[in-house]
């Protein structure tokens, strides 16, 4: 008799998610299946509307990164309407970007992923939630805080909020930085940074040799990625060109307003949710041992799909996790390490587009005027590429909106790495909560939406398991 | 180093912090943030009170405060509940109160933060309210606005804020 199991969160924030995974009749995984629900009919929802404003409705799709939103929206309406902001418009951009990285990528690592390894996998629930960090490290949980106070004090003085952000507009920027909103934001920067050096000092020395062997083997799956670099192959996560990888290493770089060239959306019964797949694959099969067109974004993906980070303590490190993991890199929670990378490659850019002599330059943003006519904007978001593709009428009302974030391009490596992880650690029917937090570990590695809801701080095990046999009687349940 | 008043945020340093949770993309779902507009928009300015628009991103808010060295004294969210009451009707709870009910019953953005609202309680040591509506239509797809019973409401919650909470 085959049984199912179904790991399913009792709640969710910016949609939710449910783990099936169905047993053959040896009880070893024969599927699973990862079903990740998201906000529908925004597309819908903006047609007719004056493409101007969806820079501002977008910011309400997540709560999570609303900055991500705000900026390829505001990087699309450019487009739509044929202009470029002024440099110290796209630079005020690039710092609001960089700075929001630092707080997401803080948030991930401290409150989302750090209690699996700082209290282990297997530990109890209980203590494995961002409490349990609080009293573990109580000097460092108030250090990681103050950061995030910084970051959020950073971007309310940039753009005046840090939530709803409304400051970048198409053409630029609405908010020039005087020199005092600089000089305070200085020695603000300066501490990100250094909790940013700590950060990847400390799971370098403590966290990453502790957890090797986890990371060598849970959730590895082989595929292919994508990421934004500079022409020049340098990373980028505010513009570029995109940068498809084949598992072999070998890429090819194109402009991101042709991206339906390149990137095609399979559908599958079982979920609302698209796969995105490499186009030129001709289809997309997740079978483990011979994948097809299956692509990652995110962290991970981007330090596999460039040649050099700009900033010289990031480039150090990245020089070092190449030399230790090669290229491409394959193995899942990698994600983690690349993910503080890019936290000290963020820090970094701040610091140093803060002391660029024309960030206080009033001259940032062009005018605009409506127009028949397509943009693409794209940046990297936190957790992967981000597209908005919009179309107007000669009013400049929209009339078609395409999205691609990046959790949505994640969707078949999260199934795929949750199948290995799965098919790894249940084996003949047996499996306890230590072995299934793999699997959710395995999911957030790629720091998905719905992160925090599979990290949600109830006391017990976060998901509810019910094992139901082919007829859907249930036959057991774990909670 | 950077002194604590230049950067503390308002919700850490403020006695009582008000939070108005949900997707104005959602319908009713949208209640709290329309409830923190009302009170912006008419109420005096209480420098004993902080109110704040968090959208779908209270549960960042709750993690720096759980973090956080200074905290509030207490949180009270504004939110919206399907218990099987009238729609528009308003209720002030305390955590305990909310907890007893089912979880499947919470609106989708509130939902994982109880655990967390209660172990701020307990280990924190704040007070923990949450003023809630039950609401009338929460659609599935994007569609904005309040239900006109939720309308209503929105003035009438916040004299409850106002009565409760506010210093006269």
């Amino acid at each position: 008799m085959s049984n199912k199991i179904v790991i399913q969160p009792v709640t969710r924030l910016e949609g939710h998610a449910k783990v099936t995974i169905l047993l053959d009749d040896a009880g070893n995984v024969s599927d699973t299946r990862v079903h990740i629900v998201e906000l529908r009919g925004f597309e819908k929802f903006c047609i007719g509307r004056p493409v101007e404003e969806l820079p501002r409705i977008v910011t309400s799709i997540c709560g999570v990164c609303p900055w991500s939103h705000h900026l390829a929206s505001s990087k699309a309406c450019d487009a739509v309407f044929g202009v470029e902001p002024p440099p110290a418009g796209r630079k005020l951009r690039e710092l609001a970007n960089a700075i929001a990285f630092t707080e997401e990528h803080i948030l991930h690592f401290y409150f989302l992923a750090a209690p699996d390894f700082v209290m282990g996998p297997a530990a109890e629930y209980s203590i494995r939630n961002v409490i349990g960090i609080a009293q573990a490290m109580p000097e460092l949980g108030r250090r990681v805080v103050r950061v995030r106070h910084l970051g959020a004090k950073m971007l309310e003085i940039l753009s005046g909020k840090s939530i709803h952000p409304v400051a970048s507009v198409p053409g630029g920027f609405s908010k020039a930085l005087n020199p005092e909103e600089r000089d305070r934001m200085l020695p603000m920067a300066e501490e990100v940074l250094e909790l940013a050096k700590f950060s990847i000092a400390m799971a370098k020395k403590d966290i990453f040799p502790k957890y090797l062997d986890v990371v060598k083997s849970l959730g590895v799956i082989k595929t292919g990625f994508l990421g934004t670099v500079t022409k020049d192959g340098t990373l980028d996560l505010y513009d570029g060109v995109l940068r498809m990888m084949q598992a072999d290493g070998t890429y090819e770089d194109f402009a991101y307003d042709k991206y339906t060239d390149y990137i095609a959306e399979h559908i599958e019964p079982w979920t609302y949710l698209k796969f995105p797949y490499m186009k030129k694959a001709g289809k997309l099969s997740m079978d483990l041992d011979n994948p097809v067109g299956v692509y990652r974004t995110n962290t991970l993906a981007r330090m596999n799909v460039c040649e050099r980070i700009r900033t010289p303590l990031a480039q150090k490190e990245f020089e070092e996790f190449r030399s230790t993991f090669g290229r491409p890199v394959q193995l899942t929670l990698a994600y983690h390490w690349a993910r503080l990378i890019e936290l000290l490659y963020n820090a970094e850019h701040a610091l140093e587009l803060l002391k660029s002599p024309d960030i206080t330059s009033k001259d940032i943003r062009v005018p605009v005027k409506p127009r028949a006519a397509r943009g693409i904007g794209c940046t990297e978001a936190p957790r992967g590429t981000l597209i908005h593709d919009y179309e107007t009428d000669a009013e400049g009302m929209v009339t078609n909106v395409n999205l691609i974030v990046g959790t949505t391009h994640n969707n078949a490596p999260i199934n795929m790495s949750v199948r290995r992880a799965a098919m790894d650690n249940i084996k003949g029917g047996k499996y306890d909560e230590g072995l299934l937090n793999m699997v959710e570990m395995a999911i957030r590695a790629y720091d998905p939406c719905l992160s925090c809801a599979t990290h949600q701080m109830d006391g017990r095990l976060p998901v509810k398991i019910t094992i139901l046999n082919p007829e859907g009687k249930t036959v057991g349940e774990v909670s | 180093m950077v002194e604590n008043k230049d950067f503390l945020p308002e919700y850490c340093s403020r006695p009582t912090l008000i939070l108005g949770c949900g997707n104005i993309l959602l319908g009713d779902d949208g209640f709290g943030p329309e409830v923190i507009a009302y009170l912006q928009a008419h109420s005096s300015f209480q420098e004993e009170v902080s109110l704040m628009d968090a959208g779908t991103g209270v549960i960042d808010i709750l993690f720096n405060i759980a973090l956080s060295e200074v905290k509030p004294r207490r949180i009270v969210l504004v939110d919206t509940m399907e218990s099987g009451l009238p729609p528009g009707k308003l209720s002030l709870l305390r955590l305990e109160a909310v907890r007893a009910r089912p979880l499947r019953t919470y609106s989708q953005h509130y939902l994982p933060t109880s655990t967390l609202l209660k172990e701020l309680q307990e280990i924190g040591g704040l007070e923990v309210e949450i003023l809630v509506m039950e609401p009338e239509n929460i659609p599935e797809e994007i569609q904005p606005g309040l239900s006109p019973k939720a309308q209503e409401a929105v003035a009438r919650a916040c004299e409850i804020i106002v009565i409760n909470y506010f210093r006269r």
